[in-house]
């Protein structure tokens, strides 16, 4: 059915549906099957409604007088197959308005200039961004310092290396596809399109299309840190003269536009990995990589960066700390049998012992990153059938960049385990496929099929039902089947009170039981993993954690995380004083109770309806902080589930909640 | 968070970053008898540094009016007290971790019970500590308890101690109160290995001397309890001038081309090209790379996860320990440690435990408990045996040789746990003192006559065949008939029995579970010794216990040990009473009998079962013999 043969109120039915399913996560595509509306009217309908609301859905009394129709069905004819082309050339090819106006020439007949054919690309939405004049045109003073200083220089790198500069962009175009494009300086714009995300290959691939295009050599300016990694990943195959860095701010907040745009503005440093690599490989560019590196963070980074990699060699001055305090340390190797130097007032202690620094030792990231990765390797070595859990939060992300480390080469020895309750945001699943493609992981995912059958769902069956059915007997079932005996879990001990007594390596009967009474000593770094037939264990590498030292390791580490977590506008409903997001059309509206964009993120992901959202405008990880620490109400807060009964985490864990 | 911090976090996020990723990291244990206001003292810091949300004050109100036991007060004890029935008991019962952070240091604490059984909670809070705080109170003064405290802080080698006088306020806050108690106190922990102590008048409930200096102690003029935490110079990280040891904890193998050695660098430092030896083996090589995922390291430090590749192939496996060659670690299988037991089951001399030191788990048994240390009163006691809580000084024998350092000089690689290898349970802690002999010294003297010459002289293979059941089943009988038979077989036999060897060999020991396990230790030794002279030896004693079986069994090379179930009901076995011992323990003449105030633990899959309840003794002996030719042992 086509819009022309609807009536107005029908039209106007269909547009709040398109708009409501938008909301609500659902893809163009769907919805476009779902409505039959085409897509540059369900994205205009939706543009209304975040502009006023459901009455500016309804579509105005129609004024313009019509175009040539027969004129306008030539050209959706056109889109459809230029896509079509799009489509089937995939990555054999890059696509310019050039060729464009070439194939409209010798596919359609129709004769049209080049500047035309990116009129009808720039109409029919499929000509991207050019991120380059984006950022020129109205750059953030962040940008403003970027664009002045360290991207100049990569530009006068660039130019002693005749490489050409390129800035690259990913993006999804409203039908679907993904557009990987690359704009000159001068404004000229190269793109392929894919049906699917790109993996690993599909950028190998395009690189070496831009390379064929530019054979003196490319300079990327890459929108995110993963782009690198892929990068890297090319100019491992391929010797060649590429250089790359890393745009301090990401376009787009929209997330449907840039699903890898993970990590944004300052964090979007290349990673240490990239760089080091890229050291073994070839000494000249080395030093071009490492002089383009982005200024905004480098007083911060190069202390921790440097002191994790390779101590810094003038930090480490042992001695100072091992100078005995005035009378004390001296004494003690006098006589073992001695009155000990008691002080009671002894205001100069402070000045002489003087601040504590970390130069000589290791800062206490450095210290929790260590511990995690010890307790890591020891469960590899002492089970049998290890896993991961992985709840796609910022915690799991944190756990899996620990994982990638401790097992460095080889790949972590575990596979992942999602115990998904179908409950979680899409733009999770989202992050979720994509990460583990990216890293190599292996997921495997688990949903109590009972549950679903019976339709166990927060909304009728309450929060402790669902989480006690979807969650907690299902991570028992998943466990069963695949015969896991450890389970290395993201839990911390300053989540909440009973986690602060459980220990690192936490026993679970067969029935996968906690039982606190009845918890092993744990002393040193020894743990004692021995079990008994039937028992299985819970390992907590993160255990020493707080949510500061996690978002601070985020930050360093520039670790994607789920763009949840920072702000940006999305539809939510109050309800018992939480804003809770509409995330798909399984969530039933109150009665009047209508969606409202605000802007809003997550400080904790779970299930969508049991998760609060918080309003904010952080959208960086020092913004999140920022906001974090001068916030007035703890993490968990934003769970429905700490609320239901005193207690309740504690009961849970011991009936198996992890 | 003061008001300075917090403007920074305002105005300026990525200079607060800045100033908080350089922060160190100490961890601490808060040690005090119950009541003296620990829970108290630990919700003070935290309610103080500002690390509580509202969401978090508001269930503290709510909670201290439910639960609380200061009145109208906030009771911060309850912020810290996790598990619901400690709440109601309102008694900590387990170590609980905290976390505090002010703009110095990121903060760890061990709280742990100060109630009397839970010693072992205790040992496990300060086992990682670098600073201790023992709390008394004003009113009590230094009680036993603090002494234990101050014994078991010095014992793990906490050297950096807070005395922190509580309850100030119940005292007036008079100054000749504290100054008491700290000279009680120094005079009481002067035998300990205590470097420095820090005195501090506080109140936890009120706030004294905690954050801000005291308006009620102007006599005072020592910092308070925060700022000594936030400046006390622990070494921070106490191994980075010690020899180098990196305990290998998993062999990373992606490929053929890669082999890397990973672990935590337990001290000292490396660098690529450093000259290495692999202990215990003594191997040798050099340091290729330090791989990170990061990038190749010119050099880390202890504490950092790491993994080393080596410029020779050698073999090495997890829980060997690599060190460097100018300063290796000592090799050993013998050595004094002290030992603090913390299971329900004693402790028994001779009986089998797992140790685990760094990566590596052996097998090991106490030799003999030296002493034990009362810990009030610091005395020494002779003991059998250790029961929960106990300290003792104990000589202990691994069945490898393990490469370690004392306790004193390096924390990582002179700890060790103890583990029952039935129950699975960790059962003990200890720290190694230093190796009985130095077994580096003494090597096996490989002789050209081995068991294999030795049997083949005698036309036999060598075995123990070891009868096991109660007393009055029938064993020696069955024994003595099977000896026969095989003399005339022209065999070349031995019989070690019960009665016999404990007139001779076995006269020091008695009947209880501490001394049967010496009992069949010894025995079992005896036993491998006849084995490598290539006789078939058969032992029939009671040995009631698993563990020890399994000792007896392990002595021997596999298809060596031949356990024989000389199986009895319990009734039959007391109406036969050969000895008139069932009578004389059912009377009560007699403790720790098998079967009636002792217990015997039937194999579960002995290589022969005979049923004396069902068959004659020649019949069992029978049996065996042909079971021993099935088995080869016999042609």
């Amino acid at each position: 059915m086509s819009i022309d043969q609807k009536n107005s109120t029908d039209l106007n039915a269909a547009r709040r549906r398109a708009v409501q399913l938008r909301l609500a996560g659902s893809t163009l595509s769907d919805v476009r099957a779902e409505v039959g509306l085409s897509t540059p009217t369900i994205v205009a309908a939706v543009k209304a409604f975040k502009a006023g609301g459901w009455a500016a859905v309804d579509v105005k009394p129609r004024g313009r007088p019509r175009r040539n129709a027969s004129a306008d069905s030539e050209l959706a004819q056109a889109r459809d197959e230029l896509m079509q082309a799009f489509s089937t050339a995939q990555l054999t090819q890059l696509w310019t308005t050039k060729n464009v106006a070439d194939w409209l020439k010798t596919e359609k007949a129709m004769a049209v200039s080049q500047q035309t054919a990116a009129n009808y690309l720039q109409h029919w939405q499929l000509l991207p961004v050019n991120l380059h004049r984006e950022m020129s045109d109205s750059p953030s003073s962040a940008a403003a310092t970027w664009l002045d200083g360290e991207y100049k220089d990569f530009r006068l790198s660039a130019k002693n290396h005749t490489a050409s500069v390129l800035w690259i962009g990913l993006r999804t175009t409203p039908d679907g596809t993904s557009q990987l494009y690359a704009h000159t300086l001068r404004g000229r714009v190269l793109w392929t399109h894919l049906n699917s995300q790109p993996v690993s290959s599909d950028y190998k691939q395009f690189f070496s299309l831009l390379q064929s295009e530019f054979p003196k050599g490319l300079a990327l300016v890459l929108p995110n840190k993963l782009l690198s990694i892929e990068v890297e990943k090319f100019c491992a195959a391929a010797s060649d003269n590429t250089l790359h860095i890393v745009a301090p701010t990401s376009r787009s907040a929209n997330p449907s536009e840039n699903h890898i745009a993970a990590i944004q503005s300052n964090n979007n440093v290349a990673s240490n990995t990239t760089k080091r690599k890229a050291v073994s490989r070839t000494a000249q560019r080395t030093s071009v990589s490492t002089s383009v590196r982005p200024t905004v963070n480098k007083q911060l980074k190069a202390n921790h960066a440097s002191a994790v990699s390779h101590v810094g060699t003038g930090g480490t001055t042992g001695k100072a700390m091992t100078q005995p305090l005035p009378g004390t340390r001296s004494a003690a190797n006098d006589s073992q049998k001695r009155k000990p130097d008691i002080k009671v007032a002894n205001p100069q202690q402070s000045s002489t012992s003087g601040l504590p620094s970390a130069q000589t030792g290791l800062t206490h990231l450095q210290r929790l990153e260590a511990e995690s990765i010890q307790i890591m390797r020891e469960v590899v070595a002492e089970a049998d059938n290890p896993v991961m859990l992985y709840s796609v939060g910022k915690d799991s992300a944190v756990m899996m960049h620990l994982a990638r480390k401790a097992f460095y080469p080889a790949n972590p020895p575990f596979p992942l385990l999602h115990v998904d309750t179908t409950w979680k945001f899409q733009e999770m699943y989202r992050f979720r496929d994509n990460i583990v493609n990216e890293l190599g992981f292996e997921l495997l995912t688990h949903v109590n099929a009972e549950g679903v059958e019976k339709s166990v769902n927060p909304f009728t069956h309450g929060s402790a039902l669902h989480t006690d059915i979807m969650k907690t007997e299902a991570l028992k079932q998943a466990l069963d089947k695949y015969g896991f005996d450890v389970a290395i879990g993201g839990a911390r001990r300053d989540e909440e009170k009973s986690r602060a007594k459980e220990r690192i390596f936490s026993f679970r009967t067969a029935q996968h039981r906690w039982e606190p009474k009845n918890q092993r000593p744990e002393l040193w770094n020894l743990y004692n993993t021995r079990k008994q037939p039937g028992e299985s264990i819970r390992a907590f590498p993160l255990s020493n954690w707080n949510e500061l030292d996690i978002w601070q390791y985020i930050h360093l580490q520039n670790i994607p995380i789920v763009p949840l977590y920072f702000a940006a506008e999305r539809p939510v409903v109050e309800r018992d004083g939480m804003l809770i997001m509409v995330d798909d059309d399984r969530m039933p509206l109150h009665e009047g109770e209508v969606p409202m964009m605000r802007k809003v993120r997550f400080r904790t992901l779970g299930c969508y309806p049991l998760t609060g959202a918080i309003e904010s405008e952080a959208t960086t990880t020092p913004e999140i902080i920022q906001e974090m620490l001068l916030a007035k109400t703890s993490e968990r807060q934003g769970r429905m589930i700490d609320n239901d009964t005193a207690a309740s985490m504690e009961k849970k864990k011991q009936e198996g909640y992890f | 968070m003061n008001a300075k911090t917090e403007k920074l976090i305002v105005e300026d996020i990525n200079q607060y970053l800045g100033v908080h990723e350089k922060k160190s990291q100490l961890r601490i244990i808060t040690c005090g008898s119950v009541d003296d206001g620990k829970s108290t003292l630990l919700g003070r810091l935290m309610y103080e540094s500002k690390v509580l949300f509202e969401d978090q004050l508001e269930a503290l109100e709510a909670d201290s009016k439910k639960f609380g036991t200061q009145g109208d007060k906030l009771d911060f004890a309850l912020l810290v007290d996790g598990l619901a029935a400690e709440r109601e008991q309102s008694i900590t019962i387990d170590v609980a971790y905290r976390f505090f952070s002010t703009d110095k240091r990121k903060f760890i604490v061990a709280d742990t019970p100060g109630h009397e059984q839970y010693t072992r909670n205790m040992v496990t809070g300060a086992s990682t500590a670098d600073v201790a705080i023992i709390l008394c109170d004003a009113r009590e003064g230094i009680v036993t308890q603090t002494r234990r405290h101050s014994y078991i802080v010095s014992l793990l080698g906490i050297r950096n101690v807070v005395l922190a006088v509580n309850k100030m306020d119940l005292k007036e806050y008079d100054e000749s109160v504290f100054n008491k108690i700290v000279d009680q106190f120094s005079e009481s922990v002067k035998e300990l290995n205590i470097d420095s102590v820090t005195a501090i008048p506080i109140s936890a409930l009120h706030g004294d001397n905690i954050v801000e200096k005291s308006t009620q102690t102007p006599w005072f003029h020592g910092t308070t309890l925060l700022s000594y935490l936030e400046t006390v110079n622990v070494d921070e990280n106490p191994m980075q001038d010690s020899p180098f040891r990196m305990p290998v904890q998993w062999v990373n193998r992606p490929n053929l081309d890669f082999r890397g050695f990973a672990g935590t660098i337990a001290s000292g430092e490396i660098h690529p090209g450093d000259a290495i030896r692999v202990q215990p083996s003594g191997k040798t090589s050099s340091i290729k790379q330090i791989v990170s995922f990061d990038g190749e390291m010119d050099k880390a430090i202890a504490g950092q996860s790491v993994t080393l590749t080596l410029n020779d192939e050698i073999d090495i496996s997890r829980g060997d320990i690599i060190s460097t060659t100018d300063q290796p670690a000592s090799s050993a299988d013998q050595f004094e440690s002290t030992i603090v037991w913390m299971s329900d089951d004693p402790l028994l001399p001779g009986r089998p435990y797992l140790l685990k030191i760094g990566t590596k788990t052996v097998s090991a048994t106490v030799t003999t408990i030296k002493h034990e240390v009362n810990v009030d009163s610091l005395e020494h006691t002779a003991a059998k045996q250790l029961e929960l809580n106990a300290i003792a000084v104990c000589n202990i024998n691994t069945d490898q040789n393990i490469a370690f350092d004392a306790y004193e000089e390096n924390r990582e690689t002179g700890a060790f746990i103890l583990i029952d290898r039935i129950s699975n349970a960790t059962v003990g802690a200890g720290m190694l003192h230093f190796a009985l002999r130095r077994s580096d010294n003494i090597h096996m003297q490989a002789v050209d006559v081995d068991k294999e010459k030795r049997s083949e002289l005698k036309k036999q293979k060598a075995c123990v065949v070891w009868l096991t059941g109660l007393s009055g089943s029938g064993k020696s009988t069955v024994a003595n008939i099977v000896e026969k038979k095989l003399a005339a077989m022209g065999q070349h036999t031995y019989l070690l029995d019960g009665d016999n060897v404990r007139h001779g060999l076995n006269k020091d020991l008695g009947f209880t579970d501490a001394d049967r396990v010496e009992n069949i230790r010894r025995i079992g030794e005896v036993a491998r010794l006849m084995v490598d002279s290539g006789l078939i030896v058969l032992t029939a004693f009671i040995s009631p216990f698993r563990s020890e079986r399994a000792v007896a069994r392990a002595l021997v090379d596999d298809g060596e040990f031949l356990e024989v179930f000389v199986e009895t009901p319990l009734h039959i076995a007391e109406q036969r009473d050969p000895k008139g011992l069932y009578k004389k323990a059912r009377r009560g003449e007699l403790k720790n009998f098998t079967g009636i105030d002792s217990p015997y633990e039937p194999p579960e899959q002995p290589e022969i079962l005979v049923d004396t309840a069902a068959m004659s003794a020649e019949q069992a002996a029978e049996k065996i013999i042909s079971e021993l030719r099935r088995k080869g042992i016999l042609s």
